[in-house]
């Protein structure tokens, strides 16, 4: 009953246990940045004659700062696979039927990914094919608007989730400004409008999918040498133009925020506790020093889990959630409770377990078996080329590069009883909090 | 344990993908598969027990995935839960259970540095467990939310294929899903899971899978461990004989659902491991590979007319298809599922869509493929099974069912040699041979199920319009679907509400 998790937690919580995992990369990687500043990194690693080959676009829903154009970053995604007029879609289709390549791509906040995993032999395909779409894109209007419709249909499929309505109270509840109001996959209204925006589609494609706001992943069967050859000959004639969204800052957290909300199904009530975070700096002690609170506090061996879970059985799960982020992020606390009358006692649960860590140092050995946990969860985790490109691809997006995981390790490595303390105490405040309750039809 | 015969998997492999690297060849007898990786840092384990969801008593149904969780996400005899979870918490390891019809594999995988700590933890899964109450309420309460609220609220694409297997299945020991029923999980006591755990958990009733860099004398221990166990022979399980349909057999699921989720099929005879399956594995991939573009009905219903997010097809059964993108491992059975899957489509384009999709199906099984699809798609497949097993873990998966499927060799090995040799001829023999239209389960999850009851007795037509232009060839396709003919007799039609499903 394990898998039964909402995926939409697994996919916040993912990068977190990942960054969090270790203190050395395992493999030798190179970096190149190409004249029109394209950056490569290059992870060469054994694997069964296989590849991994990644593009980040480091532009996702936070880039969406127009009204209206909600949820663009993502059906941009689903206009990627449209071709060219060299290779048109379903020219392209085939061929990367006949390498039977696997491959799909993901929109977020602050990233669109592109990937594909392959046999070896094939590196040279893929990379002339991916090079081609994103400087030649090709789309007439009437494919654009029968895609528009696909994208309406992956609204629907998730919104029946409980998960998926939380999220989007959650984001407009806790932000003023910050286009991190919106979800990924956008509001209804302009996902039905998405059909008119043919001409701005072009723009965004102009504007984000340049060299430069654009880094390449490529990890296994691989000679570095030869396989930036093949970048270079397929990338190079790539223009720089890329424009950054001018991205309002959120004003700074007046008081605490509450919301209740109805969800039209049945289920369980779920509580989130959210606090305004930090944009990811992995330098900052603090942060580093959070996000293993999140895990001391809330996690799978947290006394609080273990009360709420195991003991009291009051809950069905407690989590917690901590995002790295290009801007200032959402640190969340979830929990669905079996009972409707225990959600205040949950809550209240929650933020007494805040209080002692503000009070109290954490217990030294609870920290260290967290830091061992950390090192094996880095070294089991990356055993594949495809495992290795899909736990970098985030750090990527988010700070443009992968030198922020040494930097990372190197704080975690430094994190005390004190920071943790003082990162309680910084971030774990009212100010800060928007506290939201679901509960479904009877 | 028998004598050991050397399994041509990892050689075989290795010889069909340049670079690979693989270790020494795994040794395999009927309960024992090994998998040695020395390179590999990790040691991984799959017990498997030759139980599952079809030896679950009447009336009890959902009891042999609750021993399962009973073993894996519970206390035992030497440590409570909050002990176990405390222990494995440092080693970032873990173990837990897959469960189906008729394999439950209890898997785990720790690196080498932590196995002296990690392994009496598992074994103490296996062979200790105790079967404590408040672990069972716990596990109880988790089956119970999910058959109450979130397969029946939170995604209608996973309650519509709950209901198709369900139905399919319908009176054999395969008729209900793993997690079972509310009312049946509802009445199981701690003492239906110590009874059902004596009689299927026993030494005569297990295969040990191990991969990875383990050492020589970690296999004794295994042996010697699991040895423990009680012994006793557990009786085979009829083989399930799943009336056919007859004609359309529809139930509508009646919920106020904002778009309209399709899942159809019927059983299927064919397995892996024989000529014909991979056959037909071409013939599946070009209607509806898994989560993939190439899918024709993807081609057709998303990509050229916009109604959805992906149409999928298969001829294995394929548990927990929203989530992965790859096929599962350890889901053997001696009865497969032909499963079409249409993600939700927008309410008022349901009987389009269920025609656009049934039409497709049908030319493909009374014309065959062509040549040039044919050529396509075997050249996709021969590659991209590659994606299939990529760890060492994923490897023992594949393995195991191997073993389960008395394949010599391997599947995925067999699969890529069946790519050369299977010729087009073939591939549309076999679809003639285990394939047919017209005879078939199909499971809607709509609003206003009456309006579509009678829409599909009356197989009354199904005009279509877009809010945006479509190609000539859409069009003029469109004139065929909008009447081509699903007719259903009106006894073959259910209409259940959401609230009544899954309840016994």
């Amino acid at each position: 009953m394990r898998q039964r998790i909402p995926i939409i937690l697994t996919l916040l919580f993912c990068w977190g246990s990942l960054v969090m995992a270790g203190s050395i990369f395992p493999y030798t990687y190179t970096i190149e940045t190409l004249p029109n500043g394209l950056k490569v990194i290059m992870i060469p690693m054994e694997s069964p004659g296989l590849v991994s080959y990644y593009s980040v676009v480091r532009t996702g829903s936070r880039d969406e700062v127009e009204p209206g154009k909600t949820g663009f970053a993502h059906f941009f995604e689903h206009m990627m696979f449209r071709g060219t007029k060299k290779y048109p879609g379903p020219v392209r289709d085939s061929i990367v039927t006949s390498i039977g390549a696997s491959g799909n791509a993901y929109t977020s906040d602050d990233i669109t990914a592109y990937y594909y995993n392959f046999a070896a032999e094939d590196l040279e395909r893929v990379i002339e094919l991916e090079g081609d779409r994103f400087q030649n894109l090709h789309y007439e209007e009437g494919v654009f608007q029968t895609e528009a419709g696909a994208v309406y249909g992956e609204y629907r499929k998730n919104i029946t989730s409980p998960f998926a309505v939380l999220n989007e109270k959650m984001k407009e509840l806790a932000y003023d400004v910050h286009t991190y109001k919106h979800t990924t996959i956008g509001f209804e209204a302009d996902i039905k409008a998405m059909p008119q925006q043919f001409e701005y589609s072009k723009s965004f494609f102009s504007r984000f999918y340049r060299p430069e706001n654009v880094v390449l992943v490529i990890a296994g069967d691989i000679d570095v040498k030869k396989t930036l050859g093949m970048v270079k000959r397929f990338y190079s004639g790539w223009q720089k133009g890329y424009v950054a969204p001018k991205v309002a800052p959120e004003p700074p957290q007046k008081g605490e925020r509450t919301l209740d909300v109805s969800y039209p199904g049945r289920t369980l009530p779920i509580l989130v506790v959210a606090y305004k975070w930090e944009a990811f700096d992995a330098k900052n002690r603090l942060l580093a020093a959070t996000m293993l609170l999140g895990e001391l506090a809330f996690g799978e061996n947290s006394d609080l889990n273990k009360k709420l879970f195991l003991k009291e059985q009051k809950v069905q799960f407690l989590s917690p959630s901590f995002p790295t982020n290009r801007d200032q992020g959402l640190f969340q606390i979830y929990s669905m409770v079996k009972k409707v009358e225990d959600v205040p006692y949950v809550r209240d649960e929650v933020y007494r377990t805040i209080e002692a860590f503000k009070t109290k140092p954490v217990d030294a050995q609870k920290l260290n078996d967290l830091k061992r946990r950390n090192k094996y969860n880095f070294l089991m985790g990356l055993d594949t080329p495809s495992r290795v490109t899909g736990s970098l691809a985030r750090v990527v997006a988010v700070t443009g590069g992968v030198e922020a995981i040494d930097d990372l390790y190197t704080s975690f490595d430094a994190v005390t009883a004190q920071d943790i303390q003082n990162a309680a105490q910084q971030y774990f405040v009212p100010e800060r909090r928007s506290v939201i309750v679901l509960k479904g039809a009877q | 344990m028998k004598t050991k015969k050397i399994l041509t998997l990892a050689c075989a492999l290795a010889l069909l993908i340049p670079g690979m690297i693989l270790g020494e060849p795994n040794v395999s007898n009927d309960n024992l598969v090994l998998l040695p990786v020395p390179k590999d840092p990790t040691i991984s384990f799959r017990i498997w027990f030759k139980v599952g969801s079809q030896n679950d008593p009447k009336g009890k149904e959902g009891l042999a995935e609750l021993v399962a969780s009973m073993l894996t996400e519970a206390a035992t005899t030497k440590n409570s839960y909050e002990q176990i979870l405390e222990k494995l918490y440092p080693l970032a390891a873990g173990y837990s259970n897959t469960m189906q019809a008729e394999m439950t594999v209890i898997s785990g995988r720790t690196h080498k540095d932590n196995l002296r700590e990690y392994y009496p933890l598992l074994i103490d899964a296996i062979l200790a467990p105790a079967f404590k109450q408040e672990d069972l309420d716990r596990l109880k309460s988790q089956a119970m939310n999910y058959l109450e609220n979130t397969l029946r609220y939170s995604s209608d694409e996973e309650l519509g294929k709950a209901v198709l297997y369900n139905d399919v299945f319908a009176g054999t020991p395969y008729g209900h899903i793993t997690t079972g029923t509310i009312e049946a999980v509802k009445s199981i006591t701690l003492d239906d899971v110590k009874e059902f755990y004596k009689k299927h958990y026993t030494r005569d009733n297990l295969v040990i899978g191990l991969g990875g860099g383990y050492e020589p004398a970690l296999v004794e221990q295994l042996k010697l461990d699991l040895n423990k166990l009680p012994g006793g022979m557990v009786a085979e399980v009829p083989r399930p004989q799943p009336k056919p349909a007859g004609g359309f057999h529809v139930t509508i699921v009646e919920k106020d659902a904002p778009a309209t989720a399709f899942s159809m099929g019927y059983p299927m005879n064919i397995l892996r491991g024989t000529k014909d399956w991979y056959a037909l594995a071409v013939a599946n991939s070009w209607l509806g590979e898994h989560r993939n573009s190439s899918s024709h009905l993807y081609q057709v219903i998303r990509e050229e007319r916009g109604l959805n997010y992906g149409d999928y097809s298969y001829i294995e059964h394929y548990p927990g298809g929203g989530q992965r993108q790859l096929p599962p491992q350890n889901v053997g059975r001696r009865v497969q599922l032909f499963e079409i899957w249409i993600r939700p489509v927008p309410n008022e384009t349901r009987h389009f869509s269920l025609r656009a999709a049934l039409r497709e199906y049908k030319m493909l099984v009374e014309n065959g493929m062509t040549q040039g699809d044919f050529d396509l798609t075997r050249n996709f497949l021969k590659k991209y099974v590659l994606n299939y097993a990529q760890t060492t873990m994923e490897r023992l998966g594949y393995a195991l069912d191997d073993t389960y499927y008395g394949i010599k060799g391997s599947h995925l090995e067999m699969f890529r040699e069946m790519m050369d040799k299977l010729t087009v001829k073939e591939v549309n023999e076999a679809i003639k041979r285990h394939w047919q239209y017209g005879s078939m389960n199909i499971a809607v999850i709509t609003k206003d199920a009456e309006s579509f009851r009678k829409a599909l007795v009356e197989d009354a037509l199904s005009p279509m319009t877009y809010a945006t232009p479509k190609s000539d060839h859409v069009m003029k396709e469109d004139m065929e679907i909008v009447k081509f003919p699903v007719k259903v007799k009106p006894e073959n039609i259910r209409i259940i509400s959401v609230t009544d499903l899954l309840v016994k």
